[in-house]
């Protein structure tokens, strides 16, 4: 068991992923940033207000210097982002920002804990050697490629700290009467009637939004959907359906609550559960047809995670995506699978896939690839 | 054979699921609930009339300023910068009360100016979710360099 730990752990995987994630979360730091140093500009710091040390032991440092190392996790933000020295630029934004939510009580919040985590596994993880500032930098240099993939522990590790977040959540909302008899729900709402009523809302729905029997139901649904994602995101049967559903989930949350950076973050690191390998289904496109031209370019730009490889068919051959397993889609199947496969479409596709002509195809070219000589 | 970088993998990915799994069994009865991921844990709310007990005795309202202090601007995270109205207890009664209870004593310790002060007094009161209130007295030590 200790062996197949070790060759999971230390099996190299592509770190596609958490380089798309590197570049997404520059931006989320920003964001988290951007009220201290709002602040700071104000020549306003935490130290001016209420706040509670973790610890007497913990370091506080000159105003001057703490809003200067504010500065420097923003410009490591960016550079983290841009992939420009990468593993320092990651290293210090993370260094910072534990520091900073570390200073004080006041400061933590769970986005920034998981912000913290997912900054601390990118700064392990050799993130920078592809969508960076680093490679292009060396290809210019004419130097050698560096291996894309690696020992996939911080990979493991991200989508292990992913589940646990919602499996966390739902399940302290399962073992609450409170929370999961509706009553923490319905009266959270209620609270915020007026904002309801403000909304543009039919009443039936303000009613029914107020009404507590809709929150017996609907709290234990939060709860599944909860759960479900934890757990669903585990096997790949249910693994677009669990990503599909967090996504829904976490525009809920932004659209009823604030939540600072939780959203943005959660639905970033959701990427972490793309397969960790690249290029390993096809596109074809037809270099004749000015239509399957700009679409293998547009495929090819949206592509962040590197799942295809596009090549030139036959002049005159439809459009044509051949899957991991060999199943090869024409036509509207094809940009189907396609648009599904892509980070920005795939929320808006991923539905279309259930869809019967789809599934038609899929299953048509399975059963040829199985019984080639008909 | 196990190499010292598989040994120290192993190690550190153990050390950090058990340590997660921890947090999260710790966020059970800590106030503060750090990566212990408890979303929107309950509906409770709570408000809290506070004042100062002066060194003659009298109760001041916090509301009012004194020696050139405000409590909104002294006090002005996690919900506590207008105590007396009555609001959500974001991550939980506990860690609200807590959050009160630290911010008295930093108000308390941090108030130089303030040369007539004894010590101050939160009367909370505090509804669980549906449950009725309970009353909670919350009061910083007595201020020490006094006249």
């Amino acid at each position: 068991m200790i062996a197949s730990l070790d060759e999971l752990l230390g099996r190299p995987v592509s770190m596609r992923s958490l380089a798309l994630l590197r570049v997404l979360t520059g931006a989320v730091v920003l964001l988290h940033l951007e009220p201290f140093l709002g602040d700071a500009s104000h020549g306003e710091t935490y130290r001016d207000a209420f706040h509670e040390p973790y610890a007497a032991w913990y370091p506080e440092l000159p105003e001057g210097i703490y809003i200067g190392l504010l500065w420097l996790a923003a410009v490591a933000a960016v550079a983290m982002s841009l992939g420009l020295l990468t593993r320092v630029a990651t290293a210090t934004t993370f260094a910072i920002v534990i520091y900073n939510v570390f200073l004080s009580t006041t400061h933590f919040h769970n986005n920034r804990a998981y912000l913290i985590i997912v900054l601390g596994l990118l700064a392990v993880a050799p993130c920078g050697r592809e969508l960076s500032l680093d490679a292009w930098i060396r290809r210019r240099r004419r130097l050698p490629t560096l291996d894309r993939s690696a020992p996939g522990w911080p990979l493991w590790l991200l989508r292990f700290e992913c589940a646990a977040i919602y499996g966390a959540s739902g399940l302290s909302k399962l073992v609450d009467p409170d929370w999961f008899g509706g009553t923490v729900s319905w009266q959270r709402v209620v609270r915020a009637r007026d904002d309801l009523e403000a909304a543009p809302l039919p009443d039936w729905a303000v009613t029914t939004l107020t009404d507590p029997d809709f929150h017996t139901a609907a709290a234990k649904f939060i709860v599944l959907t909860e759960l479900f994602i934890a757990l669903g995101l585990w096997w790949r049967g249910t693994r677009y359906a669990a990503v599909w559903v967090a996504v829904v989930f976490h525009v809920a949350i932004e659209a009823s609550a604030s939540v600072q950076v939780f959203s943005l973050l959660a639905i970033a690191v959701l990427c972490v559960w793309a397969v960790p390998s690249t290029r390993d289904r096809v596109l074809r496109f037809d270099p004749a047809s000015v239509r399957q031209r700009r679409w293998a370019r547009v495929a090819g730009a949206l592509d962040w995670l590197a799942r295809f490889r596009i090549e030139p068919a036959a002049p005159g051959s439809a459009r044509e995506v051949t899957d991991r397993d060999g199943t090869a889609l024409r036509g509207a199947p094809a940009v189907v699978l396609t648009l599904s496969r892509l980070p920005l479409t795939a929320w808006f596709t991923l539905p279309a896939l259930l869809l019967p002509p789809v599934r038609r195809a899929r299953r048509a070219d399975r059963e040829m690839a199985v019984a080639p000589a008909g | 054979m196990t190499t010292r970088r598989t040994l120290a993998r192993r190690v550190a990915v153990i050390a950090i699921v058990g340590l997660q799994v921890a947090l999260i069994a710790r966020g059970y009865w800590a106030d503060h609930k750090e990566f212990a991921f408890q979303m929107f844990p309950e509906s409770s709310t709570w408000r809290a009339d506070i004042v100062r007990v002066t060194t003659d005795g009298r109760r001041i309202p916090i509301e009012r300023p004194w020696s050139g202090y405000r409590w909104d601007e002294l006090v002005q995270d996690r919900g506590l910068s207008s105590p007396s109205i009555r609001h959500h207890a974001d991550a939980g009664l506990d860690n609200q009360l807590a959050f009160l209870d630290a911010a008295l004593d930093w108000v308390a310790d941090n108030t130089p100016r303030d040369r007539e002060t004894r010590y101050l007094v939160a009367r909370v009161t505090a509804w669980h979710n549906d449950d009725g209130p309970r009353l909670e007295i919350i009061r910083t030590a007595r201020r020490e360099g006094l006249g």
